[in-house]
């Protein structure tokens, strides 16, 4: 069991704070660890990196080392990195670097040091949080509240069939395609059948996690040149289990869920302000008063709604 | 956190309160032989479990998961909508949703009455083991799932997979099924079985004798399993 949620405003705002609201009323799915998908305003040159060095003692080496990566690939840090002063081993960096002359060549070779120093996220726009704890825990530690954006993606984990760590937790940066994450509630259960066929054509999983599996999916969907929303409902017919997942990118969320309809979600709000969870008492956190509520109860439900920085158009319905 | 309001009546405020506070609160104001009025909802989880035969309790606005649940003769009204499971494993008494109700609503429920005036999510009435569920509007994909006594009653017909592998019981449906699921068929209904079932409407303002029954039951084919026959069960 797990939590996750969506949150859009209509215009830049206190994302991080309602994020971590909807998560707070759903703590009792899941505190072994928790996350965020946070879009804040977009850049125009460089992107945001986030990422989580395993070794807080070794973190100026390992940034030496991250560096010269960067600037193999014509990067390069645009701004002084910055990371968290807790006294745990583990410790979340946040960096702003400039261009790629490849970034998925990029994305490969950095990964070559993931054990060191792992990429949590990669966007203009998007910067993934994630840690062990609460909802409380990680936005006290992370500054989750403060940050200003127009939408995200929060978790809340129970974990059932990995191992607890802050990189085992959600959300899932889709590599190496920028400002795209996931965050899941479920079980794939043909996990090691798609994570073998997605390791022979070269991806690489950085966790023993299911969840991870659907944002290599969405990546591989992605590089074939298919939609977003084309894959979420490829997706409910190819991956198996029970499961509800959210994805997000610079200008939109969207959710699957599987055949059998047993993973909930549940909107409140009008396009494009909306709020999703999966609990309605979490949504009832930004939205107090009864209100329309929409049940996403379903099998085999797909949807996309478009974030307000796009321009205003009706949410968008996907072929499920 | 409650204070009286007409006579014999006692409101009490969810909010953010312990659930278990705000429980302990509703029971102690049955036992006092108080109706109860339950406010500010903010559709929380477990409100009203195991409520004994006397209470009489109303929910402003809308309940999160298993409201009702446990039911040992309660008659509880939600003003809206209900999560997850509301009446699940109800021995007796009687439960209105104003709304909708979230996913197995019913489940394994022995006795009673459980009334849906809006729709019912998914696997409404599974594992039913007795009494009757009434719904307004339609039931969800695979409701009645593997009920094995009871009625499950639907005016406005079913989702998918309705009354699969169906072992007792009945569905009852005033409107179309998007598909049946696996061991279930239609039946014919006889006349004093119409009959008890509008009866059962009409005393709930339901009555209306135009109606064009179809009655779900088991084909029972799964009631004696046989590996061998696994494929015919394989419908995905």
């Amino acid at each position: 069991m797990c939590g996750i949620a969506g949150r859009i405003l209509r215009a830049p705002g206190p994302v991080g704070r309602d994020l971590v609201e909807l998560m707070d009323a759903q703590v009792h799915r899941g505190a072994d660890s928790t996350g965020f998908a946070l879009y804040g305003p977009p850049r125009e040159q460089g992107f945001i990196v986030r990422a989580v060095g395993m070794d807080r003692a070794a973190l100026g080496r390992d940034l030496d080392d991250f560096l010269g990566i960067l600037r193999d690939h014509g990067s390069d840090f645009l701004e002084d990195p910055t990371f968290d002063s807790a006294d745990t081993p583990h410790v979340s960096v946040r960096m702003v670097v400039g261009e790629f002359r490849d970034l998925a060549r990029w994305s490969r070779d950095a990964d070559g040091i993931s054990e060191r120093l792992e990429v949590q996220s990669v966007g203009r726009s998007l910067e993934v949080v994630k840690d062990v704890g609460t909802s409380s825990e990680v936005a006290d530690k992370h500054g989750v509240r403060d940050f200003v954006g127009t939408h995200g993606l929060g978790h809340a984990r129970l974990a059932t069939e990995s191992s607890v760590s802050p990189t085992a937790s959600h959300p899932f940066w889709a590599r190496p395609f920028p400002d795209v994450a996931i965050v899941h509630n479920g079980q794939i259960t043909n996990y090691y059948l798609w994570r073998n066929r997605l390791e022979r054509r070269g991806y690489r999983f950085m966790t023993e996690n299911d969840s991870e599996l659907i944002a290599v999916w969405i990546s591989d969907r992605m590089r074939h040149g298919m939609a977003k929303s084309a894959a979420l409902g490829q997706s409910v017919r190819e991956i198996d289990g029970v499961f509800t997942y959210l994805i997000a990118d610079e200008r939109s969320i969207g959710f699957a869920k599987d055949r059998w309809a047993i993973k909930p979600l549940v909107a409140m709000g009008e396009a494009p302000e909306i709020a999703v969870a999966t609990e309605e008492q979490a949504v009832r956190r930004i939205y107090r008063e009864e209100g329309a509520v929409t049940n996403y109860d379903g099998p085999a439900e797909t949807r996309t709604w478009l974030a307000s920085r796009a321009e205003a158009a009706p949410a968008v319905e996907a072929a499920a | 956190m409650s204070r009286p309001a007409a006579a014999n009546r006692i409101e009490v405020v969810a909010a953010d309160r312990p659930v278990r506070e705000v429980n302990e609160e509703l029971r102690a104001a049955v036992a006092d032989g108080r109706e109860v009025v339950v406010r500010d909802t903010r559709s929380r989880h477990n409100l009203g479990v195991g409520l004994p035969a006397a209470a009489r309790v109303r929910f402003e606005g809308s309940v999160g998961y298993y409201c009702g649940g446990l039911n040992d003769g309660a008659r509880i009204e939600i003003e809206r909508n209900a999560g997850w499971g509301v009446g699940e494993a109800m021995a007796e008494g009687e439960i209105v949703v104003g709304g909708y109700a979230g996913m197995a609503a019913g489940a394994s429920m022995r006795g009673g009455v459980l009334h849906i005036r809006g729709d019912a999510g998914p696997r409404c009435g599974v594992a039913m083991k007795g009494g009757d569920i009434i719904v307004e509007g339609r039931i969800g994909y695979l409701s009645g799932f593997m009920a094995h006594a009871g009625r499950l009653i639907a005016l406005g017909g079913a989702g998918e997979a309705c009354a699969d592998s169906l072992w007792g019981g009945e569905v009852w449906l005033a409107g179309p099924a998007e598909s049946l699921g696996v061991d279930a068929r239609i039946e014919e209904p006889e006349a004093e079985e119409v009959a008890a079932v509008e009866a059962l409407l009409a005393g709930r303002g339901l009555g209306d004798s135009t109606r064009d029954w179809r009655k779900v039951v088991s084909e029972q084919r799964l009631w004696h399993f046989e590996s061998r026959d696994a494929k015919a069960w394989l419908m995905i």
